[in-house]
């Protein structure tokens, strides 16, 4: 009887002590202002299925410690039941372990014993020995839950072989363990283990999802610590330390003060010492904010759903809001207000290129397609080519387009670098004019544009079908692969890649036209970013090593003689860095490119003196 | 410092001009509007001094209802309050006429610095601010680029032909008209237009409109198109074209 006291008593202290420290961060979730957003629940429980019970995301990203994750995870959770019954004996509340039923289960557990020993062992010799960067200075706490962990299992096999007293110390030491880890896990990146799986769930489901501010509430961004919402309060205590977003940060990769797991651990320190009036731009390095791209890297990779976009662009809104916005920024948002575009410059000069293109005036009853320009579209003479050879492909292929008289900017760049009431006086006015033209179809070839109409115009209720360039032209260009063969690298834009999730159409597209594809490290839905997004084409001064040319770097160790990409602003980037770099290597958009490719295809097909393809010309 | 800046709402130069059928004015009932570019640099000097030297930025704007856009645009920016002088006509009325309707209404205020733009990027007669200068009885100085504050008085930079600049000390009050570039424009905070909401704009009714300069034809310059035929030997012809491109063209040195 004594021992059942001794064991309720350790069980309210234990347990007292987890419930406090899980009350002091529920309450500071709880008083944080916001809410949960709501709805898609099919996707999400689709995506919490994947993510937490199959452990898709750990493991895709990096196979072997991802699955040594998800032996260590599945053997936590077989071994629920086994520990809850062993304590529910020492309290004498109900023995199930003398059943037929618990003996099998037992015997099924064995191998997830091994496994969980297998998959801990491994992780604590990276954590030790290997320490990788991405998960910083050693902590001695992982070191002893990693050991906790293993005892654990070893107290569980040893319950098979033990009997009389040294079966009852071994039965105090599992029990012991389990108490002193409940104690232990709110303090630590274990309480990923609570936390995670209701974060994966709350988590959007579009990358990148930065809600509007309500300007009647009179909501200015996130200016505090008590600004904070909810679910990135409960990120905060979330993050798993796993330094996942800081290792495909394109800021942290070239050197730069920007971090995303220290902006969440700054978070959760600041958080928890209860600094609630600080400022929170104070609270993180200086300059930091105004060093991120939004790549959306970091949110994307996070296993434990972390979106660390909005809480940088909400940071900084509550700066933009005080005027506290870059000096290049604050010229570019006087360029929005006045001219309607990023560069400032009146719109004759798109007329000039409307009319020497020979766009037509959009109408809804002759055209299947609104042409979006956008501003690179609209006024970058070299981003202009591009949309002069999608019209002649698209022409081609009678598909019909027409273009808006006048044009403003989507807002992508006011709204990523937190100038909201700019962002929502161009999107209420762009919405108004697409409802008056009766636009149903926009097609564009601006990855920033496709974000920004696609989906944050659906927070005013307007919703549309859009769609890159890249994407229809793949589905119309047939076989051009008559042009001689050709060796390219594609750069894949990160709003196009990892926000649209378009990877394979231009590949398909540049395989139609008979251009080998030589892929670059970090492609597909991981990209390293050119450095242009967030605002940052605008940068004045870059720390660190320039990200474009970190991409141009990689880029050109592909050893291909092209560099295709698909998005205007990549294009300035990596042009940027080809001229510095006094490269040989090309850099051209994927427009330009594929309609050269058709146009080389047809001559050829056209001269019957030309070599058969596949033989290179002399 | 008690200062004031007079702005102007003109047509937006993204706007394609078209003249009225009298020929005496753009069509603006088809215009889009904005704020005078060389007043938002007066705007942003005087926003600047208010922050080094304490006191009050008070925007004034002569024209009709719609003029307000600026003015709120300018509260918004940071200006403490605004006087609007309302009246169709000051629109197109000459610069005598505007310095007056100005004058009058910011008259009992005793500012000690007024600004202006240069001039207006529609009818450019850089008048409005050394006519309000002599209404109002203060010295002005003209195409500033610079403005220091010292000792209650001013030393400021004005720009000159050919790249020459000047420093001129003046005393206060006084009245300066500043040139485009002088600074970097500030954004429109999500707080300054909040703010802007609840700052006062004082109507004043413009007495009649006094303008003594009547615009008797407005046109756009005439394109035209020459073709030359240049005869003589090639020798003869590449001499004659050289010199024409030299002295006629001006293309070449």
């Amino acid at each position: 009887m004594i021992s059942v006291a001794v064991l309720a008593l350790l069980v309210a202290v234990f347990g007292g002590l987890f419930a406090i420290q899980v009350w002091a961060r529920l309450r500071l979730v709880r008083l944080a202002p916001g809410a949960f957003a709501a709805g898609h629940e099919a996707e999400r429980s689709a995506r919490f299925v994947r993510e937490v019970v199959f452990q898709s995301k750990v493991i895709a990203e990096k196979p072997v410690v991802g699955l040594a994750h998800a032996l260590v995870f599945w053997g936590f959770v077989a071994f629920a039941g086994y520990s809850g019954a062993q304590l529910l004996k020492g309290l004498h509340v109900v023995d199930l372990t003398g059943t037929r039923a618990f003996h099998l289960y037992m015997v099924a557990l064995v191998p997830f014993a091994l496994a969980v020993i297998a998959g801990i062992l491994f992780l604590l010799v990276r954590r030790v020995a290997v320490r990788p960067e991405a998960l910083g200075p050693l902590s001695w706490e992982s070191v002893a839950i990693a050991l906790f962990i293993a005892a654990l299992m070893v107290t569980f096999l040893l319950d098979f072989r033990l009997a009389g007293w040294p079966a009852a110390v071994n039965w105090w030491a599992h029990i012991l363990i389990i108490l002193v880890f409940l104690a232990i896990i709110p303090n630590s990146k274990h309480f990923h283990l609570v936390l995670a799986p209701a974060t994966v769930f709350l988590k959007s489901t579009v990358l990148g999802d930065v809600r509007n501010l309500d300007f009647e509430k009179e909501e200015v961004g996130i200016e505090t610590l008590a600004g904070l919402e909810k679910k990135q309060v409960l990120d905060a205590f979330t993050c798993v330390e796993c330094g996942r977003c800081q290792m495909n940060c394109p800021a942290y990769g070239t050197d730069k003060a920007l971090n995303p797991k220290r902006l969440i651990l700054q978070n959760e320190e600041a958080l928890l010492a209860g600094m609630m009036e600080a400022k929170l731009a104070g609270v993180y390095d200086p300059g930091v904010l105004w060093q991120c791209t939004t790549c959306g890297a970091c949110e994307n990779q996070c296993p434990v759903g972390v979106e660390h976009l909005p809480l940088i662009i909400g940071a900084r809104r509550g700066l933009a809001s005080n005027g506290e916005a870059p000096d290049a920024l604050g010229a570019m948002y006087n360029h929005l207000e006045r001219r309607g575009n990023i560069w400032g410059l009146t719109s004759d000069v798109r007329q000039k290129f409307v009319e020497s293109a020979g766009f037509e005036t959009f109408d809804a009853s002759r055209h299947d397609y609104l042409l979006w320009l956008g501003c690179a579209g609209s006024y970058e003479a070299d981003f202009q080519k591009s949309l002069r050879a999608l019209a002649e492909i698209l022409r081609a292929r009678g598909v019909t387009f027409g273009v808006l008289a006048k044009e403003r900017c989507t807002g992508d760049a006011a709204k990523r670098t937190g100038n909201e009431y700019l962002f929502q006086e161009l999107a209420t006015a762009n919405i108004a004019d697409f409802e008056a033209a009766g636009v149903k179809k926009i097609l564009t070839s601006c990855p920033h544009c496709l974000k920004t109409i696609g989906e944050d115009y659906r927070a005013f209720g307007f919703i549309v079908e859009i769609e890159h360039s890249a994407v229809l032209v793949s589905r119309l260009v047939g076989d051009g692969r008559a042009a001689p063969p050709d060796v390219v690298t594609l750069h894949d834009a990160c709003y196009l890649a990892r926000y649209a999730g378009r990877t394979e159409e231009p590949r398909d597209l540049l395989a139609r036209v008979g251009a080998v594809v030589k892929d670059p490290v970090r492609s597909h839905h991981n990209p390293f970013c050119c450095g242009a997004g967030g605002g940052l084409l605008f940068e004045e001064h870059e720390e660190g090593t320039r990200i474009s040319q970190r991409r141009f770097e990689q880029l050109q160790a592909t050893g291909a003689p092209t560099i295709v990409t698909a998005c205007p602003f990549c294009s300035i980037m990596l042009k940027g860095a080809q001229a510095s770099a006094n490269a040989a290597t090309e850099v051209v958009d994927l427009m330009t490119y594929v309609d050269g490719r058709l146009k080389a295809a047809s001559a050829r097909a056209a001269s019957p003196g030309w070599p058969a393809a596949g033989q290179r010309q002399p | 410092m008690k200062i004031a800046v007079c702005l102007k709402q003109v047509p937006s130069r993204d706007w394609q001009p078209r003249v009225n059928e009298a020929r005496t004015w753009v069509r603006d009932a088809e215009a889009t509007f904005e704020m005078n570019e060389p007043d938002a640099y007066a705007l942003e000097e005087g926003l600047r001094l208010k922050e080094r030297h304490g006191g009050e930025v008070v925007v004034c704007s002569a024209g009709p209802a719609r003029v307000s856009q600026v003015v709120r645009e300018a509260l918004a920016r940071g200006a403490d309050r605004a006087i609007h002088v309302e009246s169709d006509a000051l629109a197109a009325a000459d610069g005598a006429a505007v310095a007056g309707a100005l004058a009058d209404a910011m008259g009992g205020e005793a500012f000690d610095l007024v600004l202006t733009g240069l001039q207006s990027d529609d009818q450019g007669l850089a008048q409005v601010g050394v006519a309000l200068a002599e209404r109002l009885g203060m010295p002005h100085a003209t195409i500033i680029m610079e403005v220091k504050v010292e000792d209650g008085a001013l030393r400021v930079k004005r720009e000159l032909e050919g790249g020459w600049f000047q420093w001129v000390a003046m005393p206060l009050p006084a009245v300066l008209t500043i040139q485009s570039g002088i600074n970097q424009l500030r954004y429109a905070t999500l707080k300054g237009i909040m703010a802007a909401k609840k700052k006062e704009i004082r109507k004043v009714e413009a007495a009649a409109c006094a303008s003594r300069q009547r615009i008797v034809n407005l046109y756009a310059p005439q394109k035209t198109k020459q073709t030359t035929m240049i005869g003589g030997s090639a020798a003869e012809a590449a001499a004659e074209l050289v010199k024409r491109l030299r002295d006629e063209a001006r293309a070449i040195d």
